[in-house]
């Protein structure tokens, strides 16, 4: 089965139905706007920027060149930082800063500071500040259409045609649309790294992985004093199942810049991923010394201690998961700590105490403090479709609803794909239970991405008698190469049962 | 406005604004693959039958009707014409026009009708 890709279609109009008394103003403010265009303009090629620190200037170039363009993201985010500390009104620092940080309090903090201090700054700098703050408190609309006012605006800022494409890709899994965005740039200028980079993984994510490696041998070449360029090479290898070269890329990457802590958790992963637990443990090790951000390091304690659940090494699993988990409660990382729990929940064999593991990480999560809504909210639909799984493991229909109940009233009014997704994958688990397959398919095929959504379409293309799908759909799930816990828990049996020429199905995933 | 309202306008059931002026109705050619789902779900019935209607002679001499290549022209003669109503990806507009809600839902609104896949 390839990805597919959703699509959205928006009504527009200039002058809409119902409205019509405000039509006069809409012609006096396009008049003026007329007006304006007309006047002579010097115009730079890229969006302004407005501070009146000439080191939080500096401070947030070296940021931009840091984090999007050689990908040293921590060190990138720390000349953020000190971009706001030498100017605490600079609107556009804080909105970036609450754009990329990883860490929920200072998102929350940043996103206060960008809007409070917005005023200050220049008429397209606050369209770029409206993008930001728009796509995570979840104003989609004006943040597209800001967005691409000023792609129109400023047609040769490849910085911010990059930071777009990078958004489609992660955030909006519109591989598509962020290849489009992407080509487009290189069509102007075919050796812009950052962009080479992210194409490749929106071709590698958006199913044309075989015109990814190209890519990458194109941004080695552009930067061979950098270690990100061998880094996304290792990662491409490594999705694609090449784990011996991209075990070369990462050390490479190592040898370049012995500091790169991605490259050390790729290497860990790929050891992971290859079932050499013991190795990857040590690896994970040097990751979590490597790292700077609490929250990085925490994530990689959860990669850790994944290792003993994925070689069937229960006791000392659940050992390793509550210090985790108490750890990050104590620093205060409620989505940490949650994911501690609901780990150990998809890897208990015993649904009952698998619920109770699941309650744990939804009480972590009560707490509303310090934390976005979005953010939150999407932690517990994890949790909900999480527990709508493990209800279809055990066959219990009462407790895939209570899920669906929900994760229904947070869909109501949440438009994160992470909740969306979470409802479909949940509304089709519940059908599954009912034996309405044809539904549940339907539902299921809502969240094409996601191991445990992917393991229940392929049982209900089998109950539905649809073999030559369920095949299709457990041979995608068993070409997934990434370190995420449901890829951990889904896909080693499927692999097997797939080598035996059976068809494993999600009452059988429990380890 | 409602789904059925945006039905009526495709189908030219609805050729007016309240206001008296005529709708001019711009979208993509109504037989690439993106206009295939937007008439089944808006006009009903098959997309050939979607097509049909689309495509009827008699549309074209009163410029009701505006077929485009693009989804940036079609956002370009939208915001020219401000009796025009036009249908794009949502990833494609700009603050130059309207998203009007359809069913009281816009774009990314959970459960939004003209998302598909």
């Amino acid at each position: 089965m390839g990805f597919r890709n959703t699509f959205e279609f928006a009504i527009i109009a200039v002058f809409v139905a119902g409205i019509a008394a405000v039509s006069p103003i809409a012609r006096a403010q396009k008049s003026a706007a007329s007006r304006k265009i007309s006047a002579p303009a010097v115009k730079s090629d890229t969006v302004p920027v407005t501070t009146s620190s000439k080191e939080a200037r500096q401070d947030y170039e070296l940021g931009l060149s840091h984090r999007e363009d050689l990908l040293f993201t921590e060190e990138g985010i720390d000349f953020f930082r000190k971009s706001v500390k030498a100017d605490p009104h600079f609107a556009l620092g804080h909105a970036t800063l609450a754009f990329f940080t990883i860490d929920p309090p200072e998102e929350v903090r940043e996103l206060a500071l960008a809007k409070a201090s917005a005023s200050r700054a220049a008429p397209d700098e606050k369209l770029l500040i409206q993008w930001m703050t728009g796509t995570k408190n979840g104003q989609l609309v004006p943040a597209i259409a800001a967005m691409n006012d000023l792609l129109a605006k400023y047609p040769n800022d490849k910085r911010l045609a990059n930071m777009y494409g990078e958004w489609l890709l992660g955030a909006q899994q519109n591989y598509d649309l962020a290849a489009k965005v992407l080509e487009k740039v290189l069509k102007n200028d075919p050796d812009y790294y950052p962009a080479l980079n992210n194409l490749a993984y929106s071709y590698a994510l958006g199913g044309r992985a075989e015109l990814a490696p190209p890519l990458m041998d194109q941004y080695v070449a552009a930067l061979p004093g950098q270690p990100n360029p061998q880094d996304s090479y290792g990662e491409i290898l490594r999705m694609l199942g090449d784990f011996p070269d991209a075990l070369d890329h990462y050390r490479t990457a190592l040898r370049i810049a012995p500091t790169f802590f991605t490259s050390q958790v790729g290497i860990a992963s790929t050891y992971a991923l290859m079932g050499d637990e013991e190795r990857a443990r040590f690896e994970y090790l040097k990751a979590i010394d490597m790292a700077k951000e609490r929250t990085d390091r925490m994530d990689y304690r959860i990669l850790w201690a994944m290792t003993y659940f994925r070689e069937n090494r229960p006791g000392l699993a659940r050992k390793a998961f509550a210090e985790v988990a108490a750890e990050a409660h104590k620093q205060n990382l409620p989505i940490e700590e949650a994911e501690c729990h609901r780990d150990t929940a998809l890897f208990n064999p015993d649904s009952e105490s698998a619920m109770n593991d699941l309650d744990a990480a939804s009480a972590v999560m009560a707490d509303k403090r310090h934390i976005l809504v979005g953010t939150r909210e999407s932690e517990l639909a994890k949790i909900l479709q999480t527990r709508s799984f493990i209800a279809v493991r055990a066959g219990d229909v009462d407790a895939a609803r209570k899920a669906l109940e929900g994760l229904n009233s947070m869909a109501q009014t949440n438009r994160d794909n992470a909740v969306q997704d979470a409802y479909h994958s949940a509304n089709g688990a519940v059908m599954f239970l009912q034996g309405d397959y044809s539904g549940a398919i339907s539902e299921l095929e809502e969240d094409p991405r996601d191991p445990l959504s992917l393991q229940l379409l392929a049982d209900a293309e089998s109950k539905a008698g649809q073999t030559a799908d369920a095949q299709k759909t457990l041979k995608t799930l068993a070409a997934i190469n990434d370190e995420t816990v449901e890829m951990a828990v889904v896909v080693p049996p499927v692999r097997a049962a797939l080598k035996s020429n059976g068809s494993p199905s999600a009452q059988e995933t429990s380890h | 406005m409602s789904l059925a309202d945006l039905g009526k306008i495709l189908r030219e059931k609805t050729t007016n604004w309240p206001n008296g002026r005529v709708i001019t109705v711009v979208i993509r050619d109504p037989n690439s693959p993106a206009m295939k789902f937007v008439i089944e779900k808006a006009m009903g019935g098959t997309a050939e039958d979607g097509k049909a209607i689309l495509n009827e002679e008699s549309r074209k001499p009163a410029a009701s009707i505006i077929f485009v290549s693009s989804d940036e022209d079609i956002v370009k003669t939208v915001e020219a014409n401000p009796t025009a109503i036009g249908i794009v990806d949502v990833y494609n507009i700009t603050s130059g026009v309207k998203v009007i809600r359809i069913d009281d839902k816009q774009p990314f609104d959970p459960g939004y009708v003209l998302k598909g896949h």
